[in-house]
């Protein structure tokens, strides 16, 4: 029993002070979100609790009278965060963002996964080399690309659409999702394979109906990290939209949020804590799926 | 009839065929990468010995001129070596930080999906407005890092200063040669972005922390694919504990080590968002990366041609890091 | 299971709850709220005139404006109106302030985007991409005088005499500063000397002056107008670097020892937005800003608007000069193919300034001084008492352009982008150089920059 405790002490131990490092950033978020104007610029005040001052115009103490509320809380406004809402395509970016990264996925997988087979299973020695090759697509820092990349996005007619992103974005997603599951096919054994094939089914018969069903948590691995990629990506959705309807969350965030040199803070850390909740949450629970599925060893 | 039998069979024949099958299932994703990053690639090395500028994709001709240029500048040497060691230092952290959570983390034990929720929380959060989050926890003035440091922490006057430990820490490393940080004054704090060692620190620090959980993830996958046979080999040996990751559980982790380290040193060097976000390049251009500085020179100031040079100086370094790492996990695999 | 339950049970969750329902019930509450909001962001997402099908379509790209409101009239109002007169769909994008020059150029080699391009500053840099926006100018001329020497200076380029941009409107930059504060120390910030004196002092009572030496627009401002008010300046009339001279020293060590006596060492680390929020916070004494700061304080702090007076620039030995604070300038692309409407519509906008000049707060004054009339009698309509009026003697006397006593060219524009000057003043302030080192050392970057330039024809 004894070792047990040791080793639960032991865990938490080691767990707690990086959960508590890498959370911070966002508990602190979500203290500034409910902050007014005048509270958090005054440099008198602890940040952490909520302090009484001037409501600026269009803020709203909806909690004036609640005293019983801890840290504050009363003198906390919700006005900056209704405002993203309100008076910006917040939801609109959302699901463009949801939107590009789910076709962007579907790509990735339709363009990955036979390729990532090949490699594994049909190409022998010169599958390693084209495998490096694909990565090494990875080393062109977007920074450059972006300017050339413009021109043929408007030549095809889709500058300002999201289709533009969709286009784009499988450039780097593919290679990643390539090598992850070049990694994930070789683990399965061929044996499976053979014994379907031996059975006179087709080896395209075989892939559809024996590796796929197995190899779906490494699939959901893929789906997870190419979302990602896709949500994470900043400069193309930058450079090629320009319609605040149109734009990505990481593209519309600081262009509305940020004016001039008014940085509208609460509504920003708003705005940041919410896809990274839902993201976090989705992810966390698909995260022991594709574990579970990864015993029979992924990356040999 | 009779004809069209034997052509069915010979296009089934054929995806049979490994020679014909492997080609065409690459091919789709081969040409996609080929068009949207060969072709600008190209398009790219031809600007960068052209003397373009402004947005025009074309130019006069002028060989190795740009790439001489850019070496002679200070400032993009001093960005060559801030790209080095800000890959290095972060993805160290990122590579010893990951390993430890992932063993913490394969055990279960209670609250492990709350805490892993926190700990998945740096990469969930979209780059670009995680690091806007930075520049408010980092601000020249409204710093919470800085009054926290600065401000009695205890409750009801306890007068417990968190910045008079953090002192005695740093008097003690000043000793170290290269070590140049100075005392947390109380009146004067930390400039966590406007002092060019504590930015660099700042940058490497955000960079770290968004990417643990990335690596983390990957090292949970590896250490769940250890067969369990293993385990049991290492039980009967009598191996545990110290000794057992030292001879087996390390050993095992290194292929999905070198990916790990791979994929974060290559999403580190080519990042362009976070030191942009940051500091774009201040204090007085000393946290420049090169992807910084390519984006400096060839937009903000209109050379594009040198932008594109400095951009591709980066292609053989990182060339030379991911050929000599593949062939590292190539030999560790086969052994 | 038994165990997942009991980490509910922890955080308070009813252990009937497992987990995959509490994240479904998650982001199925989320679904919900989303799918509530979606028809107030429907309906506020509709055009008025979404049943009208115009003959033409113009595009327009500009920042988002600090004051929203501003947005608002020129997104919904302005446009909309013009556009039904003129048969036209005006549909404008919005960009941060950041991405303006990374747009610009993906649109050029894109060869494609917007008709109408609304820069922060001259361009001079994209002149080979844009029009010669002559016509414009003379057709404005016609209609409501002429342009005033900053709009010219700023868009004209006397070697290619092309106007590579349309000036609309530029931004006076006065001070700011607490009137309490400096009666309490007995001083007016009416001479740089006066604030030298006047820093350690005000440093002393807990409110130090906030000029910034950091790589952002208000320092780059700020520092530049600085040394003109010192007789220095970054080239001459002739476009030759002339950065080295002693009236840059003077400037430097005027610099030097306002943050030596007065400042710490935060200023090196400023945003443009740095500035703004010390002074809301009450801590700022003075800063260097357009009236940004006391538009905010006068929604979020009253008290503070009160205390804070609105003045030009000090004057320096030389001369009282300040810069704008930024310069509106349209520019249309030469692959549009709107131009005859994008010309009509940029014209239209000047001659009727009155209308941004007012949404705008006063921030905008127009590049044709004749577009507006009755500057004092609007200034002093405004609500606050007054504190405005001098803005109009700031435009029209104490603002000059980028580049003064020369044309806003190419190599001033690298300069200001690629923050030479900050450095230079930070170098001096920190102690890392002399005056007299700095000031030879950037003549020694200037140099280059100008030769470019030089070679490419354009100076």
């Amino acid at each position: 029993m004894w070792s047990t405790l040791r080793e639960r002490g032991v865990s938490y131990l080691i767990v707690g002070p990086f959960a508590i490092v890498l959370a911070f950033p966002f508990y602190w978020m979500l203290v500034t979100a409910f902050k007014t104007n005048g509270d958090l610029y005054n440099l008198d005040n602890v940040p952490f609790t909520y302090h009484p001052s001037q409501a600026a115009v269009g803020e709203k103490l909806s909690f004036q009278h609640d005293h019983w509320l801890p840290f504050g809380f009363e003198n906390a406004t919700t006005s900056h965060i209704t405002f993203i809402f309100s008076d910006t395509n917040y939801l609109r970016w959302v699901e463009n963002t949801a939107v590009v990264g789910g076709l962007v996925v579907v790509i990735t997988l339709l363009l990955a996964v036979p390729a990532g087979y090949s490699l594994a299973r049909l190409s022998g020695r010169w599958g390693q080399s084209v495998g490096v090759g694909i990565f090494l697509t990875y080393l062109v820092p977007p920074t450059l690309l972006f300017l050339p990349l413009s021109r043929v996005i408007s030549k095809l007619g889709l500058q300002d659409r999201l289709w533009s992103l969709v286009l784009v974005y499988p450039s780097f997603t593919i290679p990643f999702a390539t090598w992850l599951l070049m990694g994930f096919f070789r683990t399965i054994p061929a044996e499976l394979e053979d014994a379907a094939l031996i059975d006179g089914c087709s080896r395209l018969k075989a892939l559809a109906r024996v590796i796929f069903p197995i190899s779906i948590p490494g699939i959901l691995t893929v789906v997870i990290f190419s979302f990602s990629l896709c949500v994470n990506e900043f400069v193309y959705a930058i450079t090629f939209i320009s319609g605040t309807k149109q734009h990505t969350i990481s593209a519309g965030v600081p262009t509305d949020l940020i004016r001039g040199d008014v940085y509208f803070w609460q509504s920003l850390m708003a705005a940041t804590l919410i896809p990274s909740i839902l993201l976090a949450l989705l992810y966390n629970s698909f995260l022991d799926r594709f574990i579970a599925g990864f015993t029979g060893g992924a990356f040999r | 009839m009779a004809e069209a039998r034997p052509q069915t069979r010979r296009f089934r024949d054929l995806l049979e065929d490994r020679r014909f099958l492997a080609p065409a299932l690459i091919t789709p994703a081969a040409l996609f990468i080929v068009l949207l990053v060969g072709a600008p690639l190209v398009l790219a090395v031809y600007l960068s010995m052209t003397d373009a500028t402004a947005g025009q994709l074309t130019g006069k001709f002028i060989w190795f001129h740009n790439f001489t240029e850019a070496w002679h500048n200070d400032n993009f040497r001093r960005a060559l070596r801030n790209t080095i060691v800000f890959t290095l230092a972060s993805q160290a952290i990122v590579l010893v930080g990951a390993g430890i959570l992932a063993h913490a983390l394969v055990r279960p034990f209670r609250g492990r999906w709350f805490l892993r929720l926190l700990i998945l929380l740096p990469w969930a959060a979209p780059v670009a407005v995680s690091t806007i989050g930075f520049l408010w926890i980092f601000d020249s003035q409204f710093s919470v890092v800085n009054w926290t440091l600065v401000h009695d922490l205890m409750p009801g006057g306890g007068h417990f200063y968190l910045y008079r430990p953090v002192n005695w820490v740093l008097g003690g490393i000043d000793h170290l040669p290269w070590v140049d940080v100075g005392k947390i004054d109380r009146l004067n704090p930390p400039q966590w972005l406007g002092q060019p060692t504590l930015a660099m620190l700042a940058i490497i620090f955000v960079q770290a922390w968004r990417i643990l959980p990335f690596a983390t993830v990957i090292f949970i996958a590896g250490l769940s694919s250890i067969p369990t046979e293993v385990h049991d080999a290492a039980k009967v040996d009598g191996a545990t504990g110290l000794r057992k990751f030292w001879h087996i559980t390390l050993p095992l982790q290194l292929p999905i080590a070198t990916v790990a380290l791979l994929f974060g040193i290559v999403f580190t060097a080519t990042d362009m968002t976070v030191v942009y976000i940051l500091t774009s390049g201040g204090p007085f251009n000393s946290t420049h990366m090169l992807t910084t500085w390519a984006y400096q020179t060839g937009v903000v100031s209109s050379n594009l041609g040198e932008g594109a040079a400095i951009s591709l100086y980066l292609l053989p370094v990182l060339l030379v890091v991911s050929v000599l790492m593949l062939l590292f996990a190539r030999r560790v695999e086969v052994s | 299971m038994a165990e997942n339950d009991d980490e509910l049970e922890e955080l308070g969750i009813s252990p009937s709850l497992t987990r995959r329902q509490l994240v479904r019930r998650g982001l199925g509450g989320f679904l919900v709220a989303y799918a509530g909001a979606l028809p107030k962001v429907a309906a506020a997402g509709v055009p008025k005139y979404v049943h009208k099908h115009y003959k033409n379509t113009l595009k327009i790209i500009q920042w988002s404006h600090f004051v929203p409101a501003y947005d608002v009239w020129f997104d919904k109002t302005y446009t909309k109106n013009w556009g039904a007169k003129h048969d036209t769909d005006v549909q404008v994008d919005h960009i941060a302030l950041a991405q303006l020059p990374a747009r610009a150029q993906a649109e050029v080699a894109a060869q494609s985007g917007h008709d109408i391009f609304g820069h922060l500053s001259p361009q001079a840099g994209l002149e080979d991409q844009v029009i010669n926006h002559k016509e414009i100018i003379q057709e404005v001329t016609r209609k409501v005088g002429k342009v005033s020497q900053v709009g010219f200076k700023s868009c004209y380029n006397p070697k290619t005499r092309k106007w590579h941009g349309f000036p609309e409107n530029y931004v006076p930059d006065p001070i700011h500063f607490r009137k309490d504060l400096w009666n309490q120390v007995g001083i007016k910030p009416s001479t740089w000397d006066d604030v030298r004196r006047a820093a350690p002092k005000l440093k002393a009572l807990g409110h130090p002056v906030g000029l910034g030496m950091s790589n952002e627009l208000d320092s780059n401002m700020l520092l530049i107008a600085l040394m003109q008010c010192f007789g220095a300046f970054i080239q001459n009339a002739q476009a030759h670097p002339a950065i080295n001279s002693k009236h840059t020293i003077e400037a430097l060590k005027m610099m030097r020892d306002i943050y030596k006596r007065g400042m710490t060492n935060e200023v090196f680390a400023w945003t443009a937005a740095s500035n703004n929020q010390g002074y809301l916070s009450g801590r700022l004494s003075l800063a260097v800003n357009a009236i940004s700061i006391i538009r905010s304080a006068e929604d979020a702090n009253p008290a503070l608007a009160q205390n804070t007076s609105v003045a030009p620039i000090p004057r320096g030995p030389v001369q009282r000069l300040g810069l704008e604070h930024v310069m509106g300038v349209y520019t249309i692309w030469k692959f549009s193919k709107q131009k005859t409407l994008a010309k009509r519509f940029i014209a239209d906008l000047e001659i009727n300034y009155q209308g941004a000049f007012k949404n705008s707060k006063f921030y905008n004054f127009p590049a044709f001084r004749g577009a507006v009339h009755d500057y004092a009698r609007q200034l002093a309509a405004d609500p606050h008492k007054g504190k405005y009026n001098v803005l109009d003697l700031i435009a029209r006397k104490y603002t000059v352009n980028l580049g003064y006593p020369g044309f806003s060219n190419a190599a001033v524009d690298e300069i200001f982008n690629t923050w030479l000057v900050p450095q230079m003043f930070a170098q001096v302030a920190q102690g890392k150089m002399t005056p007299a080192d700095a000031a030879s050392a950037a003549l020694h970057e200037f140099k280059p920059i100008f030769a470019k330039w030089r070679g490419r024809g354009k100076i």
